[in-house]
């Protein structure tokens, strides 16, 4: 049997009186490409440093493909972007990536990391000069240059343009490909959904949701009804079927519905005025919101 | 100790313009002016010509410069968060220390070079060649301390206060070890602050080599205890900020 790719198991890490992880245990197998969520301050990246063995857990431990996080760096099978990491302003991106190639043992070439990244155009190019976007692949491709098996990124879309966003994840697709594991924390939902197999959200230091994107999503029932209606009754409006939730902004009126279809057929019926009828499922921000807001709930 | 990296690290600090003026330009210049002014004059304290002297004192400056120069390329580099990048590749945080020890001896013997031939070729400095063999060895040995002083300074110094810190310390250095003026010329008690200043004994040691003389006894103690006291507050350091971690 396969080592898994990361294992945290009763991971703690605690900052005087305050736990920035609390008790985690994760396993995560090679190949799978996981999205880490939380709101800021969940402990996404004390997590990130601790099974990258940057900082020394309180309790517990952390291990990649069966070893300790520094030997699986060492042997080069872990790379990664992290937050405060960054290249030396004054290098071009081909020497920063030469520097890192150069301490590695078993590297891809210089030229094949920044074709991976996508950045072969921006080698001569200073790390200063570089857009936000660019940045962001040109430390990519430090990250991939030991040609690693394991790939952590510590929101590595922030600070990036849609366009931007969507050609890293293109090079992400290419490198998830290869049967790579990827862990990724981020802020967009969006691309948890649309990129990662598996989702695991943080809270409060806790894993509080693990699953993939459907089931994460299915937290959420229902759908959202909305609709425009001119001085809406909205105490009459909240008491139709099924309806759990209202909110209104100006003549926009949007319902919660557990059964979005009898609601639909009990507004037709009270109020044919209503008008630019959309129905839509619920999203990964709503299972988000539910999900940190009920953890949140629950600890106080 | 990595030798790429090494050796990328040296391609890329002897590009750095604002360090090449400091370590190479700066000492060619004071030679050229005083050495050209006085180069013919016996020293008589030293037993050698003042050309020697000078060249021996510019070479003390320009190699203890590039030493301690490294604490901003550390400072920087910690800054901006290239160290925090560095911490996901085999590079252990003891092999950085010795890599930027060695980019600065490495900086340092140029300098020491670049300035001994400055003062052969254009001021006909005459010495023999085990003068200046001696002299260039006992100058690249003593600016250990002042990497170990640079290495310090990188692993606390925040980038507002390194600016500051480095002028004083490098000031001080310079003023104590007589590698601008002659000590005599100054106060009594700076000259008796003077003899436990590492840049002090940097320069005798090298008047040392230049003239076959002396005993290294004295220079070869007082920076060895300066190499040893640095050394332990790295260690110190290093471990606790690793602990904190």
């Amino acid at each position: 049997m396969t080592k898994p790719a990361i294992r945290l198991s009763g991971l703690t890490k605690k900052f005087g009186s305050l736990t920035a992880v609390n008790n985690v245990d994760l396993a995560i197998e090679p190949g799978e490409v996981v999205a880490l969520l939380g709101p800021n301050g969940a402990g996404k990246s004390t997590t990130i440093d601790l099974l990258l063995g940057l900082a020394r857990p309180t309790d517990g431990s952390a291990e990649l493909f069966g070893e300790n996080p520094r030997q699986a760096i060492v042997t080069g099978r872990v790379g990664a972007m992290l937050q405060g990491g960054a290249l030396l302003p004054t290098t071009t991106v081909r020497e920063s990536i030469a520097l890192i190639h150069a301490l590695h043992k078993h590297p891809l070439s210089v030229e094949e990391a920044m074709e991976r990244a996508g950045v072969t155009d921006l080698a001569k190019q200073k790390i200063a000069s570089l857009s936000g976007g660019q940045m962001q692949r040109a430390r990519f491709a430090v990250a991939v240059v030991s040609n690693p098996d394991l790939l952590i990124l510590d929101e590595p879309t922030a600070a990036m343009d849609v366009a931007a966003r969507h050609s890293f994840w293109e090079s992400m697709r290419e490198f998830t490909a290869l049967g790579k594991t990827v862990v990724f924390a981020t802020h967009y939902l969006d691309e948890a959904d649309t990129f990662a197999d598996r989702i695991v959200i943080m809270s409060q230091g806790r894993i509080i949701a693990d699953g993939t994107p459907s089931e994460v999503k299915s937290v959420v029932t229902g759908r959202t009804l909305s609709f425009t209606l001119e001085s809406a009754d909205t105490a009459s409006l909240e008491r139709l079927v099924a309806v759990t939730h209202l909110e209104q902004r100006g003549n926009r009126v949007s319902l919660q519905s557990e059964d979005s279809d009898a609601t639909l057929r009990a507004l037709l019926t009270s109020y044919p005025a209503a008008t630019d009828i959309e129905i839509v499922s619920r999203n990964m921000d709503d299972a988000f919101m539910a999900l940190t807001a009920a953890s949140e709930g629950a600890s106080k | 100790m990595n030798i790429r990296y090494f050796g990328l690290e040296m391609a890329r600090q002897l590009r750095n313009a604002r360090s090449l003026v400091f370590t190479f330009a700066v000492p060619v210049a004071m030679l050229l002016i005083f050495g050209g002014t006085y180069g013919a004059q016996y020293d008589s304290a030293a037993h050698l010509q003042w050309i020697i002297v000078t060249t021996v004192q510019m070479g003390a400056y320009g190699a203890m410069m590039a030493a301690l120069a490294q604490a901003f390329t550390i400072v920087n580099e910690r800054s901006v968060g290239w160290n925090r990048q560095l911490r996901i590749t085999p590079l252990s945080g003891t092999g950085y220390m010795i890599t930027k020890v060695s980019s600065a001896l490495a900086v340092g013997l140029l300098s020491i070079i670049v300035v001994f031939a400055v003062s052969i070729l254009a001021l006909h400095a005459h010495l023999s060649v085990q003068g200046w063999l001696m002299a260039g060895l006992g100058l690249w040995a003593g600016i250990i301390p002042f990497a170990l002083i640079a290495v310090l300074i990188g692993q606390f110094a925040k980038p507002s206060f390194a600016q500051p810190l480095f002028m004083v310390t490098f000031l001080g250095l310079a003023i104590l070890g007589g590698l601008w003026v002659p000590l005599d010329i100054l106060p009594t008690w700076v000259g008796n602050v003077a003899q436990a200043a590492p840049s002090y004994w940097l320069n005798k040691l090298g008047q040392m080599g230049a003239g076959l003389t002396g005993n290294i006894g004295t220079p070869t103690i007082v920076l060895g205890a300066w190499t040893l006291v640095l050394a332990a507050l790295i260690a110190w350091r290093y471990r606790r900020d690793s602990a904190r971690a």
